[in-house]
């Protein structure tokens, strides 16, 4: 989930980062800038990151802190470039516009990847919220239509019991459709 | 025939409830999608704004004047922001009416783009190059969620429609063969739990084309109105068939 969120802004936050920096403006203020809000999760990290530097910790400690909790590796490059800035002085512009053209190519794969995922999504809800229903309405509609047909069946459990079944069984189909529905959100990718 | 229609629908009381609710939800469906409508536009035209802006910024003029250029070229929604707060800007300060202009678009790349604009210019940067280089940018950002949209639509809809249309009408005419009212067998039960079924089925595949889409929020209006037309589906090709 982290992920996830991590990788929506962290484009945007990176283009942000290497404008700033072009036009001359410190990396101490671009993380202010940043943290003042718009870019969700990378913000509220930010703001906590200036808040323990208020409390007199150095920048490079929060950073190297912030580091470990980031989950996605787009973010966490970043997070390292910015650490050896303030660490060596490394040219920080140039690895900012690397890292946002790999972060837009990788974007711009996962979106093709969704599309082409979610391509067979109806049929797959389709299958399995019509072959459900059809085999449970038959099992539904079994006592009435078999009921005379005790001596070759055996003996049916009764109506109430076969209308339990299909309750159960239509219930867990709307959990695996939903189940089947969930890539639709944890595939997203942010866009 | 619509008292008839009523004496079916007595036996369901959750679809009573849900007409009413279906009703009033489809009104409070409408406000998003009037809202995304103004807010894709302004997003769709923040490439050619800048990009404008930028030719004028070469041309040699300031920020400022450029940006009423702008203003007086575009006769859209963006146009009449940026016109207003440049209005403003004789008041107040250039920052202050821009921030304004940011807030009343009620648009997060808006925001954005207006924030690194005043920052940029804080630091005097090369003010040409920093907006060619955001309007390319987000030229190939909204191209991409314009693509997202064109592609997952159909699937979007060709899931409401085979689960929501064509589903129950299948199992309708299934039952509906198989055990007709007039063969004397009870299947009240099993209409009711298929009726039911199918609502919810068709809620989750509302909600489940929303997400697909990146506005499940806004969809979620409209779930009690495609869960009630899936039971009607049911319930009236049931009684139609048998």
């Amino acid at each position: 989930m982290r992920e996830q969120e991590e990788s929506r802004d962290l484009l945007y936050a990176i283009r942000a980062l290497e404008i700033m920096m072009s036009s001359g403006v410190g990396l101490e203020a671009a993380i202010l800038s940043i943290a003042g809000g718009g870019y969700g999760i990378i913000s509220e990290d930010f703001q906590k990151m200036i808040k323990q530097q208020k409390k007199g910790k150095k920048l490079e400690i929060v950073l190297r802190d912030l580091m470990k909790k980031a989950s996605s590796k787009g973010y966490k490059k970043l997070l390292t470039t910015m650490y050896n800035n303030v660490k060596s002085n490394t040219d920080v512009l140039k690895t900012l516009q690397m890292q946002a053209e790999a972060e837009e190519e990788e974007r711009n794969e996962k979106m093709k990847k969704y599309i082409e995922d979610l391509g067979g999504l109806p049929e797959s809800l389709l299958s399995i919220g019509m072959i459900s229903p059809i085999l449970l309405g038959l099992v539904g509609l079994a006592p009435q239509l078999m009921g005379d047909a005790g001596a070759i069946m055996g003996t049916l459990p009764s109506n109430s019991t076969m209308m339990n079944m299909v309750r159960v069984g239509l219930g867990i189909t709307l959990l695996g459709m939903a189940f089947i529905g969930m890539k639709a959100h944890t595939k997203d990718p942010g866009v | 025939m619509i008292l008839d229609f009523l004496e079916i629908l007595n036996d369901y009381p959750a679809v009573l409830l849900l007409i009413i609710i279906a009703i009033a939800t489809m009104g409070g469906g409408i406000p998003p999608i009037l809202e995304r409508r103004r807010r894709r536009g302004l997003e769709n035209a923040i490439s050619e704004v800048l990009e404008l802006l930028s030719d004028n910024i070469g041309a040699g003029e300031g920020i400022q004047q450029g940006l009423a250029r702008v203003a007086e070229v575009r006769n859209d929604l963006f146009g009449k922001l940026i016109g207003d707060a440049m209005q403003a800007s004789k008041a107040t300060s250039f920052n202050a009416a821009m921030a304004e202009m940011a807030v009343k678009s009620r648009s997060k790349q808006v925001q954005r783009v207006v924030n690194l604009i005043l920052t940029s210019l804080e630091g005097d940067a090369p003010m040409q190059d920093v907006l060619f280089n955001m309007s390319q940018e987000y030229s190939r950002l909204n191209k991409l969620m314009n693509k997202r949209d064109t592609e997952l639509q159909s699937s979007a809809f060709l899931i409401i429609f085979f689960v929501g249309l064509m589903l129950p009408a299948i199992i309708a005419f299934m039952i509906g063969i198989f055990a007709p009212k007039s063969s004397g067998m009870v299947v009240d039960d099993l209409n009711t739990i298929m009726a039911y079924f199918f609502g919810a089925a068709t809620g989750i595949s509302v909600l489940i084309s929303g997400r697909m889409l990146g506005r499940m929020m806004s969809w979620f209006w409209y779930v009690p109105s495609f869960a009630l037309l899936s039971m009607l589906v049911y319930i009236l090709g049931f009684n139609l068939i048998s």
